[in-house]
């Protein structure tokens, strides 16, 4: 099975989880037990915490808080960083900010949603338009999960605080997370990250916050993360994260300049006739979106997975839901709503699994057309 | 004194020198569907009695009951002897603690010493003393204590009744094979046709991939619910992808539905042939889509000759909804996974397709070899 749906989850890394294996077996204490079992396995957390600030640059200038996934980091700190006035975010978010934002409304906050450009990212000036000084927060997706479009967030940052200073400034980057050769800059407050998208475990995430700046907890209970995070601590889950991301970073340029390359050559393979690209060529390497214009996504899907070939889409089948509503946001026609296609690579991903994944695409769509036409 | 559950039955008093088969056959359905419970399934006249099970688990024997098929109602009660001294205690253990009540006394024995109003006055009476705070009121009372006196001097004393699904014991109706999608319709048609004593084997035509397999879960699902009254549990699910392909390919556009149909029909007849079912059964209620109007059925029957019993055929969509939430399909049936992909929809289907036309279309296709094709990716699925 070719797997190009690592978008949505990565293969756990192996190596990653035998290094951690120690947290199952030994070193299971609780980290908040005051023997010594207890305090080796809080010194290792420590150890991970700083490993995770350390490769992307942000030792020192943030703290990072352990939460159990990219959603509750989202979520945390959309409810805890917007409690008053409004909250400005866009139409390309991610269902984790999309759906707390629009939860906000219930709690007295105002949501308002800037539109996306084609590409999926912000209109920035309709966004900047948007902040005013009752603007508690502001979230921006770092990129866009769906169509792999980059926001420029160390710029929209600087001209959100430009206009209004006290306004909080949040991005989700679980896409970006050790994926995009990005350094933190300070007018960036919250950062949320996921670690099964780089190879860690699903039920893991992280929620970068700049120091200093003061949001409360979002689980209360037993005091863990410095109050900001209860919960007795995922130390695997901890540990398959810091080791996965070691693994991750240590090759992030060099794994983004290989896939960008396959990228363009898995664009380029497709044939024009079946395939439009919504991708943009400056988004993310790690992804490609693309609409078979007139098909049926879900089925193709289907149909692809049966051809050894593991993708993502954007619609389906189903009379709700039928279309995505990023992609809706972005302005397409039904026809190209109903054809979409995500691809999205991992840094295992092999050149040969471009060609056969593009002679698949290629065969596929066609047998569609022979069968539906 | 012993816990019981009392079980009266429905129509089998109708059947005449046929009514000891159906109480066999009604006695076999009970046991089937007490299957994995300890107990003991007695018959006395007129009434089955369920013993020697374990106290826990009477809400399940109650739930369980209650979806057989020929039970008038049914009631949690205590069998006694039948003297005046257990059945009190065991009436007492019925009583309200306040308000009014009465006693309420049927005599099966003829031959018990006391008349009903006898008992009724005398354990009536002992009820008052023993319990101040309640009064009597024989016309309208807000609890009745009802006391059977059985044959060899026993009693049963019960506190209320619970009403069954009446209709017939399932079987006793022979075997039909319901044609079931995901949807709200089906699962009632064999509903209603396992109520009048027909034993319900299931069918689902999918099309993968342009259905998904969670529509065929959810298939499942349903007919998991259904398999609870019908006590049966296979679902044969056959795949007719290639057929619709074929259809949309050679055919009018707006036959596409109608043709389908057909096909369906006639792999249905086939099945039914393979599983024993002497007719088929569908969700179809006359008008409802363009499918199931007069047309559409006939040029549906034109392709059997099984007959096709069409439950629902004079329901509203809300008499047909208000059935399912009753029998619990309905969540289920609104799951948003669909088992028929719009890919293959025309705009405009057919509404009154004239059989001539239809057959004319349909010799573009190869109908005995999109029959036997589909009929090959027959699975069974047992739960």
């Amino acid at each position: 099975m070719i797997y190009f749906d690592n978008a949505a989850t990565t293969r756990p890394n192996p190596e990653a989880l035998e290094r951690a294996k120690e947290f199952t077996e030994g070193l299971f204490y609780n980290p908040s037990a005051k023997y010594g079992g207890g305090f080796s396995v809080r010194k290792q957390i420590e150890t991970f915490r700083g490993d995770l600030l350390r490769f992307s640059h942000a030792e020192g200038r943030y703290d990072l808080i352990f939460t159990s996934c990219g959603t509750e980091a989202d979520n945390h700190a959309i409810f805890c960083g917007g409690r008053r006035g409004n909250v400005v975010t866009t139409q390309g978010e991610h269902a984790a900010v999309f759906s707390a934002c629009t939860e906000l409304k219930n709690r007295g906050v105002e949501p308002r949603f800037a539109p996306v450009l084609r590409d999926g990212s912000v209109d920035v000036g309709a966004l900047l338009s948007m902040v005013d000084e009752k603007t508690s927060l502001v979230s921006v997706v770092h990129v866009n999960n769906e169509t792999g479009a980059v926001n420029d967030i160390a710029a929209i940052a600087k001209a959100v605080k430009a206009k209004n200073p006290r306004t909080l400034f949040m991005s989700d980057g679980v896409q970006a997370f050790g994926k995009l050769d990005f350094t933190l800059p300070k007018e960036v407050d919250l950062y949320a990250v996921s670690a099964h998208k780089i190879g860690g475990l699903k039920g893991t995430g992280a929620l970068f916050k700049r120091k200093g700046v003061a949001i409360g907890p979002y689980l209360f209970g037993g005091g863990q993360e410095a109050g900001l995070r209860s919960g007795t601590e995922n130390t695997f889950g901890i540990a398959v994260f810091a080791y996965a991301a070691e693994k991750k970073f240590s090759n992030l340029r060099a794994d983004a300049e290989k896939l960008l390359a396959f990228r363009e050559k898995l664009a380029q393979g497709l044939d024009p006739e079946i395939f439009s690209r919504l991708s943009p060529e400056s988004g993310s390497p790690y992804i490609l979106t693309v609409s078979a214009a007139g098909m049926r996504g879900e089925v193709l899907q289907r149909m692809l997975w049966d051809r050894g070939l593991c993708v993502g889409t954007g619609s389906a089948c189903s009379s709700k839901n039928r279309f995505s509503r990023v992609m809706t946001a972005c302005g397409y026609p039904e026809k190209v709503l109903d054809g979409v296609l995500r691809m999205s690579f991992s840094p295992n991903t092999a050149e040969e699994e471009i060609d056969s994944a593009v002679r698949i695409l290629n065969e596929t769509a066609r047998e569609y057309q022979r069968n539906t036409q | 004194m012993e816990k019981v559950v009392i079980i009266r039955y429905a129509e089998i008093h109708l059947k005449g020198k046929n009514r000891n088969y159906f109480e066999r056959i009604f006695a076999m359905n009970l046991e089937r569907a007490l299957k994995g419970i300890r107990h003991e399934l007695h018959r006395t006249s007129g009434r089955y009695l369920v013993a020697d099970f374990e106290e826990g688990q009477t809400d399940e024997i109650m739930r369980r009951i209650s979806r057989v098929f020929g039970v008038h109602s049914y009631s949690t009660g205590l069998l006694v002897d039948a003297d005046e001294g257990s059945i009190f205690a065991a009436a007492k253990t019925f009583a309200p603690t306040s308000g009014t009540f009465k006693v309420e006394t049927h005599r099966g024995d003829k031959h018990y010493p006391l008349t009903s109003m006898e008992i009724n006055a005398r354990i009536g009476g002992r009820l008052l003393d023993a319990i101040p705070t309640l009064r009597v009121d024989v016309h309208a009372p807000e609890h009745t204590v009802y006391i059977d006196i059985r044959e060899g001097h026993r009693a049963l004393v019960f506190g209320s009744f619970e009403d069954g699904p009446h209709g017939m014991p399932v079987s006793t109706a022979g075997k039909g094979l319901l044609l079931i999608s995901g949807g709200i319709d089906s699962p009632v048609a064999g509903f209603m046709m396992a109520k009048r004593g027909l034993t319900v084997e299931m069918l689902h035509f999918h099309s993968y991939p342009y259905t998904n397999e969670a529509a065929k879960e959810k298939v499942v699902a349903l007919s998991k619910i259904l398999s609870e009254y019908s006590l049966v549990t296979r679902l044969t699910t056959v795949k007719v992808t290639h057929i619709q392909e074929e259809i949309h390919k050679k055919c009018a556009a707006e036959l596409n539905v109608t043709l389908l149909r057909r096909f369906m029909f006639r792999i249905a007849e086939r099945i039914a042939a393979r599983v024993g079912a002497k007719c088929l059964v569908t969700g179809e209620s006359l008008g409802q889509v363009a499918s199931q109007t007069m047309e559409g059925l006939t040029s549906s029957n034109a392709v059997v000759t099984l007959p096709v019993l069409r439950p629902l055929i004079g329901f509203d969509k809300e008499d047909i909804i208000s059935i399912a939430k009753k029998i619990g399909t309905f969540e289920t049936s609104v799951l948003p996974y669909e088992d028929c992909c719009t890919v293959f929809l025309p705009d405009y289907p057919a509404i009154r397709p004239k059989l001539s036309f239809i057959e004319e279309e349909e010799k573009k296709l190869d109908i005995e070899a999109l029959v036997s094709e589909a009929l090959e990716s027959a699975e069974i699925i047992r739960f």
